[in-house]
């Protein structure tokens, strides 16, 4: 690991895509996800391709989830695959690192042209260059559970205009654990940990609602560390007592509490446990109206490839109406195509999760976060890997009963720090 | 005769060179190299797999891990943890094991059963049992230990946040390593019990020696290298925690500022977030030495012992 390390920092600027036939085998590395349908629907759509007679042959490799982001990490710009699926987030991070190639000259103009806001704010790096597209978003909310919300005499919100604001949700959280038997009224998955990505993607957006952002212009301190965050992180610490630990992942199923605050990939498992008692509700309002996460995993091509052509060949049938359908179809998440997103029965207008549509919709962007806005991408820098790191530590550390203004204030020093070790991490 | 000394001097030495020359590549390879290489990767600022060169930084990486108020604390902290894992672990595993070698050294039908039942943890993979254990300790009264004391209790117990009490969260990683770790321990004292010669235990018993005498006079002083080999081992062992600390941390609510660990730290230093292998070099460097340190204080403390007995 430490030769490999050395080795491949003289090299790396080398690489760079050469587009090539356009006609060959090319090689694509794909997330093992948990989902076994997603999985197969995916087997599907390369077999589809190879099929197809473009005189392209795709080979599917298949990663580990746990085992992804490290193989990435410690795979060489000229040893990446010709395709490579990549997590939203830290895409900009594999820019930095010289392991992606830019996708405008390779992908047609139709794909990107039907890419939502969200998804091409995501695949767009700091230097205005797209390097990845993806087939599909992510949707963050609450799920509530009608009866017992009923029962507790809990009124909820009808839409993103209405959300709690944080001290009604904290109220609310109070009246529902006084009438749950067990004494729990809220699902944070805690089961999965906080001190690793779902931290930051699960909490992050409460900071952006108080007006707080985990970096602004280069430097976490200041806004990380500042009154508004420390005031969030210490309300959702609040909460503590009336969340479930769920380490049997049935809180919410088997209604032991009312509340649950979790992506879209629980809405096929909540559906059919509770029917039509289900509703989808968005997350509390810390000040700057509700917001919610976005993105996900996303397609680029190597920066070594040596068909680069071909590589884009086969992202815009990844792209197409039909591969989009069916993966999403497969795992229930938000499609990343303007096409497929407005014929969703889940996410179009009137859809179950149309919530997460208009989030999504309604994108905060590159811009300065507003009371309008609501989905807000994770910063998008190099430096994403130890943000999101020290974040989710110190998110955890508060969560467990440390002092939050102390935790976050020295997450904002790690970060300040590592980002000055590394000149900014400003792409050149 | 003379002569045939002289001779052979020189020659048993390159003899010597030879067969050791295996071994010795090995350890050239796989164990000066890599201290070597963080040697040098500990004076600089580098990231793993960056397309950033290297910066030469001098002992920067050093004075951060000693002197920089955030990550110094660190460092101290879990240093101190460690220390204090040490100190419960070493003790406890050491005497429950031998307690439960001389368990299973009766001569008992069906003893091959009991012996694999205390062995079996030891192959468990440490990512599997540290999952287990984490529904052992859930924070809520569904969590089978809460469950277990509030029957016991007959309801009188409030159920507890084992893992992520800072009180409890140290204590609760020391249950479950000993829990895994006790196996080894054992086999390796039973093989020093069954190494004891029995005429010495029934000359004992002629000369009248009780049951605890025989322990005291006959097992202690025999199975004395064992133990003191085991100790070393499991001490180290000790300064080696990770992957349940690990597993726990990052997934299972396990409070982290009082049971990270120096080399959880390293580890995730260098490959996780900032990637920083500079800092993971210097901070490996620094535990090398002082666990060095302790293995050889702990070699002259029980030599000392050994020749005040002589």
């Amino acid at each position: 690991m430490l030769v490999l390390a050395t080795g491949c920092v003289g090299a790396s600027r080398q690489a760079g895509p050469e587009a090539g036939s356009g006609t060959g085998t090319i090689t694509m590395w794909a997330l093992q996800g948990q989902q076994p349908l997603e999985v197969a629907a995916l087997r599907d759509v390369v077999a589809e391709f190879n099929r197809s007679g473009s005189g392209i042959t795709v080979q599917l490799r298949l990663i580990p989830e746990a085992d992804y982001p490290k193989t990435l990490a410690a795979t060489r710009p000229e040893d990446m695959p010709d395709v490579a699926e990549i997590d939203g987030p830290t895409m900009s991070n594999l820019v930095y690192n010289g392991k992606l190639a830019p996708l405008e000259d390779f992908v047609s103009p139709a794909t990107r042209a039907n890419a939502t806001d969200a998804i091409l704010v995501q695949g767009t790096a700091e230097n205005g260059r797209l390097y990845s597209l993806g087939m599909y978003d992510s949707g963050l909310g609450i799920f509530g559970n009608r009866k017992l919300l009923d029962t507790a005499g809990v009124r909820y919100p009808t839409g993103i205009d209405d959300a709690w604001t944080a001290e009604e949700f904290t109220t609310a959280l109070r009246a529902l654990a006084r009438a749950a038997p067990g004494g729990k009224a809220l699902d944070l998955s805690e089961y999965r940990g906080f001190d690793n990505e779902w931290g930051t993607y699960g909490f992050s957006p409460a900071v952006e609602s108080a007006g707080a952002h985990l970096i602004q212009d280069g430097k976490a301190g200041g806004t990380l560390d500042s009154e508004a965050a420390v005031r969030t992180v210490q309300t959702i610490a609040s909460w503590r007592p009336y969340v479930d630990p769920n380490t049997d992942t049935a809180a919410f199923t088997s209604g032991r509490v009312a509340l649950s605050w979790v992506g879209h990939w629980q809405y096929p498992t909540y559906a059919r446990a509770l029917g039509s008692d289900l509703v989808v509700l968005p997350l509390p309002d810390f000040g700057l109206g509700t917001k919610t996460g976005q993105g996900s995993w996303a397609w680029g091509i190597g920066a070594g490839t040596h068909n680069a052509k071909a590589a884009g060949k086969f992202i815009d049938h990844l792209l197409s109406d039909r591969s989009v359908e069916r993966i999403t179809q497969a795992s229930g998440a938000p499609p990343g195509t303007k096409s497929v997103l407005a014929r969703s029965p889940l996410y179009r207008p009137g859809g179950a999760l149309e919530l997460f549509g208009t989030g999504l919709a309604r994108t905060c962007g590159t811009k300065p976060v507003t009371k309008a806005c609501v989905a807000v991408p994770r910063p998008v820098t190099a430096g994403y890997p130890t943000i999101t790191e020290q974040f989710a530590g110190a998110f955890t550390a508060a969560y467990q009963g440390a002092d939050a203004r102390a935790e976050l204030a020295r997450a904002a020093r790690a970060i300040d720090r590592d980002f000055a070790d590394n000149g900014g991490y400003r792409l050149r | 005769m003379p002569d045939r000394t002289v001779r052979r001097g020189p020659r048993r030495g390159i003899t010597g060179w030879v067969l050791s020359a295996p071994a010795l590549s090995a350890l050239a390879l796989f164990l000066v190299l890599p201290l070597l290489i963080a040697l040098w990767l500990s004076l600089f600022n580098v990231q793993l797999n960056s397309a950033r060169p290297p910066q030469f930084v001098g002992l920067e990486q050093y004075r951060r891990i000693f002197f920089d108020p955030d990550l110094g604390a660190q460092f101290r902290q879990a240093l101190l943890n460690n220390t204090l894992f040490a100190l419960a672990v070493v003790p406890l595993q050491t005497t429950l094991a031998l307690g439960v070698a001389l368990l299973l050294n009766q001569k008992l039908r069906g003893m091959a059963v009991f012996r694999t039942c205390f062995f079996m943890p030891v192959v468990f993979p440490m990512a599997l049992v540290a999952v287990v254990w984490r529904i052992i300790y859930a924070r809520d009264e569904g969590g089978l230990l809460n469950a277990a004391l509030h029957a016991l209790t007959f309801g009188n117990f409030e159920a507890h946040d084992w893992l992520g009490d800072p009180a409890t969260a140290l204590a609760s990683v020391v249950v479950l390593s000993i829990w895994h770790g006790v196996g080894f321990q054992t086999v390796i004292i039973l093989a020093g019990l069954q190494g004891i010669p029995p005429s010495l235990y029934e000359a004992a018993t002629v000369d009248g020696a009780t049951r605890w005498q025989r322990f005291r006079y006959v097992t202690v002083p025999g199975l004395r290298p064992t133990l003191v080999f085991v100790t070393t081992v499991t001490t180290i062992l000790a300064f080696r925690l990770f992957d349940q600390v690990y597993v726990l941390i990052r997934g299972g609510g396990l409070h982290a500022a009082t049971t990270h660990t120096v080399l959880y730290d390293a580890v995730t230093i260098a490959f996780e977030g900032q990637s920083d292998v500079g800092r993971a070099s210097a901070i490996t460097l620094v535990f090398f030495v002082i666990v060095l340190a302790l293995t050889l204080l702990q070699r002259a403390l029980l030599s000392m012992e050994r020749k005040a007995r002589t």
